[in-house]
């Protein structure tokens, strides 16, 4: 025992937890500082987040190879845990180490596998932040990543080094035998200076950690801690839910609108822009960033932390984010879903939007026409309510009057298609096929407005409360109980987000309801020459986990193709986010390069299934020239169903 | 259009009501005015009880205050709607000063009178400007713009006066939350003023027959271009 | 019966005629140009004091923006009441109008229950008819008894609208635009067609309220009211307001996706597309007959 080694380690230990202690608090109160919000709910999903995305590193492998790269140092790390102690313990006396587990074989094991693991690790993220240079680094702070990669790699080989020196003088009081590749080394080290190298080793290695952690709140590695903090409070409900505000709270300043300065944003949102790591995953799926718009979730969030450490209690719109950020987004959630600390930058952008919006009346001059359209005409069409049903004229289709006790089914319509020529098509078709099967169902007519999704993802929270407090009336006089629906956007905010104001109905898309009634045999299809790709809406594949029952139907209709953005990964039409009726200034168009995707697999046909992905990937089709029919996957079904028939009839009349 | 079954009114089942787009341009000016240079802004409205709505709306652009004067939904002539609205104004001006500005749409967008604002101005014996695209106080007086002959003719008069003015004087503002908020608590002083016999007096309502204009297709997309210029040079425009 | 008319400088006066002539003949007119610079208040002293001097029963005037300004001063100074915007009128007792509501597209039969009848005609409503014009009367007399109060409100100078072009107002061919142009970078193809055609541009309320056209293009019932000897619609729904202002063209040419929109029951041409390319098509074939 080394009295004097001792002491400088108390002290350098005592100094590294001071100042790494005293940093931590400041991250910690900055957090407590935030708004309140609900996410304590639902403990048993949280703890599963934890093993699922923590543990399992289930987001960071969904890129394979920065993936393992990653998984290799995280895992590295949570087994050489307690080598930091065996370390410190090695620093004060060289013969000492942790009782029991410095001892076990299958411990020195496992560190020095892991150990090699971390280092190939490092190795691979130099060779892909060096070589390969990826886009998603772009605005990230590089020199700080560099610096803590050579930090773990000093740390690793410190410790290699240590045990190889250990072995060489044999004072290595785990069997030697167990560590192979610091066995390996020590081979080389039989020299004179060996025990130098030995307490050198040792001692940088402890100095290393304690610098590196002293570093951490400093840096963007506060991650480390964090994340799994992040990802423990991260949405349960609902992934296309969006939090309400309390409009009846005692006092107006009570009112929380969304965030206009730092002060005013949750601590989950605090805690977000702490955790990122500036991967930059975010902005490689961002459909903004990748049109040349200035949007980058990255950038955003780093922004927002910087806002947040500065103190700066300035606004934030335009100070630390443009205008231009917070507009071009379409709600997608692709950065969402990529994310592997968990950060939900919807949310930062949904509550910068709000106090746009709501407080400062400051937002896209077009789309002000839309909000006015959707509060006084109750569609953002601006067009007559008594005009809801026309699109239905003639088909027989049943109107449900005031009074009228619900269907089994309630067919919810929707805007779009009610008011729009190319968006009406799917709407026609699965009323017919619903006729067909023999389904029991009305549509609300004039009553049916807006959900109110587009006033909603633009922020204007409070219009878009009037209507879902409206349309919940509506529906619950009439004790619907089941709604299904054509657009996914209605699909979502009826869904998830009408429980909040009373409103709980079995909500289902058309093409679930569709490929049920197939299953069920009461629709019959014949699949016809077409292929078909299947562009997968944002509003189901991301946000509802909607993505085999469209497939079924384009199956039936034709032969798939699939675009390589499929599924969890697709690529927005554009529209989301209210950006339907907001003028698309810079970069290029997001439908085109869509559209320039799906003309890339071969097909002829590109299905869709939400009437705002149809008019914008058919507005994309026509300006980019496109060999490609946009069509609705309800109408492939019918044209399906129709050719089955057309098939039965001949066969028939031949056998007759 | 669809008439109700006595032909004497609109069906407004399904329909969203709205300021007439004169008048919210007329709330917008008052606001910007009072804003530029203090004072106190007042809306009213002669209507049914659902016309609060606009009041509200009124109040959260930011006027300050609302006199509804309610009726029960019968038609009411433009006289006997100037009358009212003259003795609540006479009214309000003895408790709380005269107002240096009245501000009337040129016309209302459904019955389109065009006289109501000049009938008030009359009988308070205020100079009226009417139809105006331009509002600017200077001093006591008010330099109007009207829009004529392919420009603007300039009027200038003394306060207090009487305004007429129509869309395009400016761009109304989107009322923010915490506006409509506040809005729901401002004071409105409402009122049942006896309606007069007409002396314009609605019979029925008559939705006009349709132009008799059948469209006659002449193609579709680029292809029809060369359809168009024949029926431009068939109407000798070419 | 006496019937005395406010007569202006435009066709409109002249359409006004054919519905007072109803109500007796000759006809005796006051100008508005009997007021330099115009004062409306002055011009209805004179009309007052005419009308009582000749004993008229009825006033008519065109419903322009000067028409209806003057004659609803002449209706509050001697208490009468005025119906605006009537296209059509029998000299009955009571005297019966009718008279438009929403810019035309909603008419109204009314009573008018007065000694005197005042009305205005809408621009564009009725057809000038081939008859002696009415008598002036003199008004040099009248000048001298106009009160200072009412040369108060009174036309001190003018501004000339910036930028040139045809006037919306008086173009004989409109291009217009609406929410299917899409933006403001959009109108270039309604211009450059406008230009082949020597027109002017207009546009719909969506368009303004969107700032992609200043209000100055507008047409509709509050914005400008036109009567072109054609119109084309391009990408506008025909929404009631809109066709406020246009439903005075000679003829319209609606050019939309939606073949159900409601132009096209207003239409008397119609072409079914994606304007974006329809538009610059026309121009193409334009040029290649200059």
């Amino acid at each position: 025992m080394n009295p004097i080694a001792a002491a400088v380690l108390a002290a350098v230990l005592i100094a590294a937890v001071a100042l790494f202690g005293r940093r931590s608090i400041l991250i910690y109160r900055l957090i407590r500082m935030g708004k309140p919000v609900a996410r304590f709910d639902d403990i048993r999903a949280r703890a599963r987040a934890e093993v699922v995305v923590v543990i399992g590193q289930s987001k960071l492998l969904l890129r394979m190879g920065p993936g393992l790269m990653h998984a290799a140092i995280f895992w590295g790390f949570i087994v050489l845990l307690p080598t930091i102690a065996i370390a410190m313990i090695g620093v004060v006396d060289q013969h000492a180490t942790l009782p029991w587990l410095g001892q076990q074989g299958w411990y020195a094991l496992l560190v020095d596998v892991f150990a090699l693991l971390v280092l190939a690790g490092v190795i691979t993220a130099f060779v892909i932040r060096k070589v390969q240079r990826p886009r998603r680094f772009a605005g990230s702070h590089v020199r700080e990543a560099d610096l803590i990669l050579l930090l773990i790699a000093g740390i690793v080989v410190s410790l290699f080094l240590w045990h190889a020196s250990q072995i060489a003088l044999g004072i290595n009081e785990y069997p030697a035998a167990w560590a192979p590749i610091s066995s390996l080394l020590a081979l080389a080290l039989h020299h004179s200076w060996t025990p130098y190298l030995e307490r050198a080793a040792v001692w940088a290695h402890v100095l290393l950690i304690l610098g590196f952690l002293v570093y951490l709140p400093y840096s963007k590695h506060l991650h480390i801690f964090l994340a799994a903090v992040n990802v423990f409070f991260g949405r349960t409900r609902a992934r296309g839910r969006l939090e309400p505000i309390n409009f009846e709270a005692p006092t107006d300043s009570d009112v929380r609108f969304g965030a206009a300065t730092a002060a005013d944003l949750t601590w989950k949102q605090i805690l977000d822009t702490v955790s990122c790591t500036e991967c930059g995953r975010c902005q490689d799926v961002c459909p903004a960033y990748n049109t040349g718009k200035e949007l980058s979730p990255k950038l955003l969030i780093m922004a927002l932390r910087d806002q947040l450490l500065s103190g700066a209690s300035t606004p934030i719109v335009p100070n630390s984010v443009t205008d231009n950020v917070v507009w071009d987004c379409v709600t997608c959630g692709a950065c969402v879903r990529e994310c592997p600390v968990g950060i939900e930058h919807i949310d930062h952008i949904v509550d910068l939007r709000r106090n746009l919006v709501m407080v400062e009346s400051r937002f896209p001059a077009e789309a002000a026409t839309m909000l006015r359209d959707v509060d006084r005409a109750s569609n953002p069409w601006g067009k007559p309510q008594s005009d809801r049903a026309k699109w239905a004229e003639g088909l027989g289709v049943r109107v449900l009057k005031e009074g009228e006790a619900a269907p089994d089914v309630l067919f919810w319509v929707g805007c779009a298609p009610s008011f729009d020529e190319r968006a009406r098509q799917g709407a026609i078709s699965t009323a017919k096929l619903l006729k067909e099967a023999g389904v029991d169902f009305a549509i609300l007519g004039p009553r049916e407005s807006c959900t109110g999704d587009p006033a909603r993802r633009m922020g204007d929270e409070y219009t878009f409360q009037k209507l879902a407090k409206n349309n919940v009336r509506t529906l619950n006089e009439a004790k619907v109980t089941k709604i299904v629906t054509t657009c996914p956007h209605c699909f979502n905010t009826i869904g998830n987000e009408y429980a909040d104001f009373g409103g709980r109905y079995e909500v289902v898309h058309h093409t679930e309801f569709l490929a049920e009634l197939m299953r069920e045999g009461r629709l019959k299809p014949l699949a016809g020459e077409r292929t078909i790709t299947y562009h997968d809406s944002c509003y189901l594949a991301r946000h509802n986990d909607v993505r085999e029952a469209p497939r079924e139907l384009a199956a039936a209709a034709g032969r798939v193709v699939e675009m390589r953005r499929n599924r969890e990964r697709t690529f927005c039409c554009g529209a989301g986010g209210a950006r339907m009726w907001m003028e698309e200034r810079r970069g290029r168009p997001i439908n085109e390069e869509r559209v320039r995707e799906a003309a890339g697999t071969g097909a002829e046909t590109l299905a869709v299934a939400c009437p705002f992905c149809t008019v914008m990937l058919d507005d994309g089709v026509r300006t980019t020239d496109a060999k490609l029919q946009v069509v609705d996957l309800a109408t492939l079904l019918a044209e399906a169903v129709d050719r089955r028939r057309a098939r039965d009839a001949q066969v028939s009349s031949a056998d007759g | 259009m669809v008439l109700t079954a006595d032909n004497m009114s609109l069906e407004t089942r399904h329909l969203g009501f709205t300021m007439s787009p004169h008048e919210e341009c007329g709330v917008e000016e008052a606001v910007r005015l009072i804003e530029a240079n203090g004072g106190e802004s007042v809306v009213l409205t002669l209507g049914p009880p659902e016309a609060i709505e606009q009041l509200r709306d009124a109040m959260a652009l930011g006027v300050d205050r609302a006199i509804h004067l309610q009726t029960d939904g019968a038609e009411w002539d433009p006289e006997g709607t100037a009358a009212a609205i003259l003795d609540a104004v006479r009214a309000d001006e003895a408790t709380s000063g005269t107002f240096d500005l009245v501000f009337f749409g040129n016309e209302s967008a459904d019955s389109g009178g065009y006289q109501v604002g000049l009938r008030v101005a009359r009988a308070l014996g205020r100079p009226a400007v009417t139809g105006l695209k331009g509002v600017k106080v200077e001093g006591g007086s008010v330099r109007c713009e009207q829009e004529a002959d392919g420009g603007r003719d300039v009027y200038v008069v003394p306060m207090p006066a009487v305004l007429t003015v129509k869309e395009g004087l400016n761009l109304p503002r989107y009322p923010s939350v915490p506006g409509r908020m506040r809005a729901a608590r401002k004071p409105v002083a409402a009122s049942t003023p006896a309606r007069p016999p007409a002396c314009l007096e609605l019979v029925r309502l008559v939705v006009p027959p349709g132009q008799g204009r059948r469209a006659e297709l002449l193609g579709s997309g680029a292809a029809a271009a060369r359809a168009v210029v024949e029926m431009l040079r068939s109407v000798g425009l070419l | 019966m006496t019937v005395l008319v406010l007569m202006e400088n435009n066709e409109a006066s002249l359409q006004t005629l054919t519905l007072a002539r109803k109500f007796g003949e000759p006809l005796r007119a006051v100008h508005m140009e009997a007021v330099q610079p115009f004062a409306p208040d002055a011009i209805a002293a004179i009309l007052a004091m005419v009308a009582d001097d000749l004993d008229v029963s009825s006033v008519f005037a065109a419903g322009t923006d000067r028409g209806n300004d003057v004659m609803a001063r002449l209706a509050a100074r001697t208490g009468l009441p005025f119906a605006a915007n009537c296209i059509a009128a029998e000299p009955v007792d009571p005297v019966t109008v009718v008279r438009q509501r929403w810019g035309g597209s909603l008419l109204e039969d009314a009573l008018l229950r007065a000694p005197r009848a005042l009305v205005t005609v809408p621009p564009y409503a009725l057809r000038v008819t081939d008859a002696p014009a009415p008598i002036d009367v003199d008004v040099k007399p009248y000048l001298t008894r106009i009160e200072p109060a009412d040369l108060q409100v009174q036309v001190t100078g003018h501004v000339v609208a910036a930028g040139g072009g045809v006037s919306l107002a008086e173009a004989r061919v409109v291009v217009s635009g609406g929410r299917g142009v899409g933006s403001k970078e959009g109108f270039a193809i309604i211009e450059e067609l406008a230009g082949l055609l020597g027109g002017a541009v207009g546009c719909s309320r969506v368009v303004t309220s969107a700032g992609w056209r200043p209000h100055s293009d507008q047409v509709g019932q509050t914005g400008t009211k036109i009567a072109p000897d054609l119109y084309i619609a391009c990408g506008i729904s025909g929404a009631t307001q809109h066709m406020a202002g246009c439903k005075g063209a000679k003829r319209i040419l609606a050019i939309n996706a939606d073949a159900e929109a409601p132009i096209m029951q207003n239409a008397d041409y119609a072409v079914v597309g994606d304007l974006k390319e329809i538009v610059p098509a026309i121009s193409a074939e334009i040029r290649k007959l200059k």
